[in-house]
């Protein structure tokens, strides 16, 4: 008996052991990206934060604590609310354009219509080239002289217009193109969510009689609802963050009337040479997103629980 | 316990979404990086950790000539200027066998934040370029520059008013090379065939502008996106109405301030000239480096363009052609304004200057001498298109010899506001003027903001 209980414990403690090895290996594996993810995101972010509560011109050697002083300046400022909105235009685009924009081009793939190939290409082409590139391409689209959409509007007998020139005219101009290269981008999320949807269950429907609208609103919609979720949440944080396409279109410019965040953001910290002032940018850029994804996956949550 | 790790995950998954943006933000401003740029970005990084662990085995490194030296020179200027600075690095690493030169180009626009970010840090070059002015002038007084006042540089050789551009408080902190001069450059082929001659004074301007224009022609091409070219019609009309104190008085608050009569004057004209249409549709929105404003003057769509010295360089480079129907001349007189005509708007490009602490002083100041001696001025003046700050050079090419009789006979040289000017009032400057052409803020608006801003910094 008590032999026995002996063994018992003796392999309880091996196992125990094995186990503790498989952890230890794991630990190891995982230690790198770990490390990495500490040392070049998680510490900037927590550095961002620091360097928000300092007044400092990003190359002095000293820099003044001012506390909080730097997040009221910047709650005050009015171009600050002027580029928060534009970035929620970029936000809302994204949301009611580019997804649903998405969606049809998905569905437009996924029906029996020919030549599916080419549009797939032709659908997916703008996602794959480099932002800095489009933003040339549509510079020149957008040329008030020598561009193809004025000459096409011309064609019409439209006035030319003076896209990149004007206030609300950039604003769109730059949405537009935001909105055809991204697209494709959600298009091929839904284009899989929609693969690993079984047959059966549009087999089933059709012998139920259901006819396409509701075969859409009933199996496709709410199997890739998840995929529209993370879709969401893709889309809320890219708008945010969003820079390279306003700095290469406009800078931020005509005037500044196309500033956002990250323009906004980039000119204190570089041009103006206010490091602290754009930290608490950065930091409430950061702090907008994470509340906004964090009210994205509750809603995903509560959905999921009903 | 599902549940909490549920809510884990998705704190970890918003979390690296999060993080994903931070990586992506890294690769798109590498992308507006041309070419090779980044590669060599890495090279200089390298180079620098290297002298770190050299010095801190060996402290007293100039002396010994055995010492293997690197040192790292950063510009960014293009084309055949970098062309002048690596023969001059080549004679320099020829006389000096144990040193090494790193050169570094960096694209104009991104130059600033690249300097800015390597300030911050530690691995700022020896040896930098800038354009002097308040830019400049924002390291000095963050005690990163070195001044040179009492260093081994002969600074006599150097023009007077291109080597002031980077004193403060009476001490040397950059030393010029080029002077670059804003002015028109025409298309001579379409003033015959309107029997048009240069412009003596605005009247005459005025004039050609509304001929051009009968017979659709895009009078002046601007691409005023970035803002700065649109900020030289500011600084000559200034000029030209208020004579060269308006600026001075101004800036230095010496009895004269941003609202005064010149800069709202100035900016009347200013959108005068955009109500004759005296520009090409849409100008606010065209970059000027992408090029479409150069390509309506080739393309012969438009028949002058005010613009640095660098158009030199830009035509030899894009279209040569157009070089043999090109002609320039002066911002035509004023008859209503005090300012003198001969008064030229110019900016100083490059200026060099030294980084505070740099590991090898002697080195450095020695190389930097090479960068500016008579063979090397000798070299960026046959080439560059540009006047050179340095005294006793012969000029051969045709446009520089031009400028560089208008740079002798100036009355005065105005530098750009917008790199003279602290780099705050400076923004307020070239948007209050962007609007101005936009038409969407008035003359008295525009100086009154202005006035304003300088009255916060100071």
């Amino acid at each position: 008996m008590a032999q026995q209980a002996d063994v018992l414990t003796e392999a309880k403690l091996q196992k125990k052991k094995d186990r503790n090895n498989t952890r230890l290996t794991i630990a190891i594996f995982l230690l790198p990206a770990i490390l990495t993810y500490l040392v070049f995101i998680l510490y900037p972010i927590f550095d961002t934060f620091v360097i928000s509560l300092y007044r400092w011109n990003g190359i002095s050697p000293t820099r003044t604590f001012v506390g909080l002083d730097n997040y009221t300046t910047l709650l005050q400022e009015s171009r600050f609310w002027f580029a928060f909105r534009n970035n929620m235009y970029v936000v809302l685009l994204s949301i009611f354009v580019q997804i649903p924009l998405g969606l049809v081009m998905a569905l437009v793939l996924f029906s029996k219509i020919k030549g599916k190939k080419i549009l797939n290409v032709l659908f997916f082409l703008p996602y794959l080239m480099s932002t800095v590139a489009v933003g040339l391409l549509w510079i020149f689209m957008y040329d008030p002289v020598n561009g193809p959409v004025n000459r096409l509007f011309n064609l019409f007998g439209m006035q030319s217009v003076h896209w990149l020139a004007g206030g609300t005219s950039s604003l769109i101009a730059i949405l537009i193109v935001i909105a055809w290269q991204f697209a494709p981008f959600y298009m091929i999320l839904f284009r899989a969510a929609m693969v690993g949807i079984p047959e059966e269950h549009y087999e089933s429907a059709e012998i139920d009689g259901a006819s396409e609208t509701q075969k859409f609103f009933y199996i496709t919609l709410p199997s890739i609802m998840p995929t529209i979720v993370s879709s969401s949440i893709l889309a809320v944080v890219g708008s945010l963050k969003t820079f390279a396409i306003f700095y290469v279109m406009t800078g931020g410019g005509s005037g500044i009337s196309t500033d956002i965040l990250g323009t906004f953001m980039y000119r204190q910290a570089f041009i103006n040479f206010n490091m602290g002032y754009s930290s608490a940018i950065a930091a409430i850029m950061f702090i907008v997103a994470l509340i906004s994804v964090i009210i994205i996956q509750l809603i995903d949550y509560r959905r999921r629980n009903k | 316990m599902r549940k909490g790790s549920k809510v884990f995950l998705s704190f970890v998954l918003s979390g690296s979404l999060l993080m994903g943006c931070g990586d992506e933000d890294a690769n798109d401003t590498e992308l507006i990086q041309p070419g090779d740029a980044t590669d060599e970005v890495d090279d200089s990084a390298a180079p620098d950790t290297d002298i770190d662990t050299d010095t801190d085995t060996d402290t007293d490194t100039d002396t010994d000539s055995d010492e293997e030296i690197e040192i790292s020179f950063w510009h960014f200027d293009p084309g055949e200027r970098m062309d002048v600075y690596q023969e001059a690095i080549n004679r320099f690493e020829e006389e000096n066998q144990n040193i090494t030169i790193n050169m570094l180009q960096i694209p104009n626009d991104e130059y600033k934040q690249r300097v800015v970010v390597s300030m911050s840090g530690d691995d700022s070059p020896d040896l930098f370029a800038s354009w002097g002015g308040g830019w400049l002038e924002e390291f000095v007084d963050s005690g990163q520059v070195m001044d040179l006042t009492d260093s081994d540089i002969d600074l006599d050789r150097f023009i007077d008013v291109a080597l002031e551009n980077s004193v403060f408080d009476d001490r040397v902190y950059g030393v010029p090379l080029g002077i670059s001069v804003y002015n028109f450059f025409y298309n001579t082929e379409i003033f015959e065939e309107y029997g048009l001659e240069e412009p003596e004074t605005y009247e005459d301007l005025l004039e050609i502008i509304d001929t051009l224009n009968d017979n659709d022609i895009y009078p002046i091409a601007l691409a005023n996106q970035p803002m700065w070219p649109g900020a030289f019609y500011m600084m000559y009309f200034a000029d030209r109405v208020g004579g060269e104190d308006a600026f001075n008085d101004a800036w230095r608050r010496e009895g004269g301030s941003w609202d005064d009569e010149a800069f709202v004057r100035a900016g009347e004209l200013i959108q005068d000239l955009v109500e004759r249409d005296a520009f090409n549709p849409g100008f606010n929105g065209l970059p000027y480096d992408a090029g479409s404003a150069r390509q309506l003057i080739y393309s012969d769509q438009a028949a002058m363009m005010l613009m640095t010295g660098g158009f030199v360089n830009n035509v030899r480079d894009e279209y040569p052609e157009f070089e043999d129907k090109m002609g320039v001349f002066q911002f035509p007189a004023l008859e209503e304004g005090e300012g003198d005509p001969s008064n030229l708007a110019a900016g100083v490009s490059p200026t060099w200057s030294v980084k505070e602490g740099t590991e090898h002083p002697e080195a450095v100041i020695s190389f930097l001498n090479t960068l500016t001696d008579l063979e090397t001025a000798q070299d960026y003046v046959n080439r560059s298109g540009n006047v050179v700050a340095i005294e006793g050079v012969d000029v051969e090419d045709p446009w520089v010899s031009i400028f560089t009789e208008w740079v002798n006979e100036a009355n005065s040289i105005q530098f750009p506001y917008d790199q003279t000017l602290p780099p705050e009032l400076a923004e307020v400057h070239l948007n209050t003027t962007y609007d101005l052409f936009g038409m969407s803020i008035t003359p008295q608006e525009a100086a009154e903001a202005m006035e304003q801003r300088a009255q916060e910094i100071e």
